[in-house]
């Protein structure tokens, strides 16, 4: 009868704050419906956090870590009844059961795709630096406009890899000291090779892609794209 | 495509996330329940899911707990339903679209109003406006504006209760 319920639960709602509990009428429930189509419906608000995304997936791992592997899915008619629909609901897609999903550690050890390599179409040999600027297991950035990176040399080979970060596109800094490349962004880090070391994201970004590096008289050299004229 | 599975469960949580998310917060209008529910699907869901499974059944699965997740925490809440994840998932269409239909249903509840009501509830629900802010651009006091929210979500949800039966 009272229109404190509605009013409260719309006051809630555009405030962006957890629905309350209450008793509503059929009326008051509709309005309430009413009000939760309009609010969802402002633009871009459906977007879900990054912390938040970030969060669960941790809370997803560590789930798991209690849990002892397992190779392949065991049937354990336990685990399957959850609550009547969603057991008929997985019975009725064919799911079965298996502790197998949740990986140990997966915020820092998902396996990200493969490490591509940057090729572009047209491009040159564009010098970086000079062979005696990189001793064995020192790292050098360049940026030759069309693309930045960092060269190192490891066990007297010479490796070149992007260096702007997968997930975002933010420039990596080298820290040399630790022997990794960092993002400024998201506290991503890259071994020197490009592949990831850390990460805080719901999915480990992929590698860097690495440059075609060489030496020629005593200068390093990258293959860039062609700057277009 | 039909027959292709999630490689770990990595590619599960990245490939849903979103759309579940999404259906959630247009189910409660709000962003912490949201994320609550949709932690709840996934805490669910994932654990006894099988990686064999392709990937339009693991969506089907997927939606199916989200509807369980979201009538549960109604019945808590309110008692009743408030709003609903309709039960049939369209086979064929991307996640991303899932809930998709949402700013039509909008367009034609605001469209049955009257000038002011609509006005109210545009500047209010989809503008973000305050109160004293909408009755400024209405060129009404803060008190009228007060009722004129009110009642047009009345009416609103008298037509929408009308449309439905």
């Amino acid at each position: 009868m009272s229109e404190k319920n509605v009013r409260r639960f719309v006051d809630n709602l555009l405030a962006g704050r957890p629905t309350e509990r209450a008793r509503p009428d059929d009326f008051e429930a509709e309005q309430m419906k009413a009000a939760i189509e309009l609010r969802s419906a402002r633009l871009g608000s459906d977007a879900p956090r990054e912390e938040f995304l970030t969060d669960l997936h941790r809370r997803l791992s560590d789930d798991s870590v209690d849990e002892p592997r397992q190779s392949g899915w065991r049937p354990d008619r336990r685990s399957v009844v959850i609550g009547g629909s969603v057991a008929a609901a997985s019975a009725a897609a064919g799911l079965v059961v298996g502790r197998n999903l949740l990986a140990p550690d997966g915020v820092t050890t998902a396996e990200p795709t493969s490490q591509g390599q940057l090729d572009p179409n047209r491009g040159t040999w564009r010098p970086v630096g000079s062979s005696d600027d990189l001793i064995e297991g020192a790292a050098l950035a360049f940026d030759l406009g069309s693309v930045t990176g960092f060269v190192h040399r490891t066990d007297s080979k010479l490796e070149a890899v992007s260096g702007v970060c997968t997930h975002q596109g933010c420039k990596l800094w080298l820290d040399a000291p630790d022997n990794r490349l960092r993002c400024p962004c998201h506290s991503t880090s890259f071994s020197l090779a490009g592949a990831i070391l850390t990460h805080q994201l719901p999915v480990a970004p992929p590698p860097l892609p690495k440059l075609a590096v060489r030496e020629s008289n005593g200068v390093i050299e990258v293959f860039a794209p062609t700057k277009s004229a | 495509m039909t027959g292709a599975a999630y490689p770990d469960w990595d590619s599960v949580y990245r490939d849903n996330v979103t759309w579940v998310y999404r259906l959630m917060y247009r189910k409660v209008g709000n962003q912490p329940d949201a994320e609550d529910l949709t932690a709840e699907v996934f805490m669910t869901a994932l654990r006894p899911m099988r990686m064999s499974a392709t990937v339009p059944e693991v969506r089907k699965y997927l939606h199916m707990t989200a509807r369980t997740v979201l009538a549960g925490y109604w019945k808590d809440r309110m008692g009743r339903q408030i709003t609903t994840i309709d039960d049939d998932v369209p086979e064929s269409s991307e996640p991303e679209q899932v809930a998709g239909d949402a700013p039509e249903t909008v367009r034609r509840l605001l469209q049955r109003l009257p000038d002011n009501y609509r006005r109210i509830l545009e500047l209010r629900f989809l503008q973000a406006a305050s109160v004293r802010e909408s009755a400024s651009q209405m060129g009404v006091s803060v008190a009228n504006a007060k009722v004129l929210q009110h009642r047009a979500l009345r009416m609103a949800a008298q037509n929408g209760a009308e449309a439905s039966s």
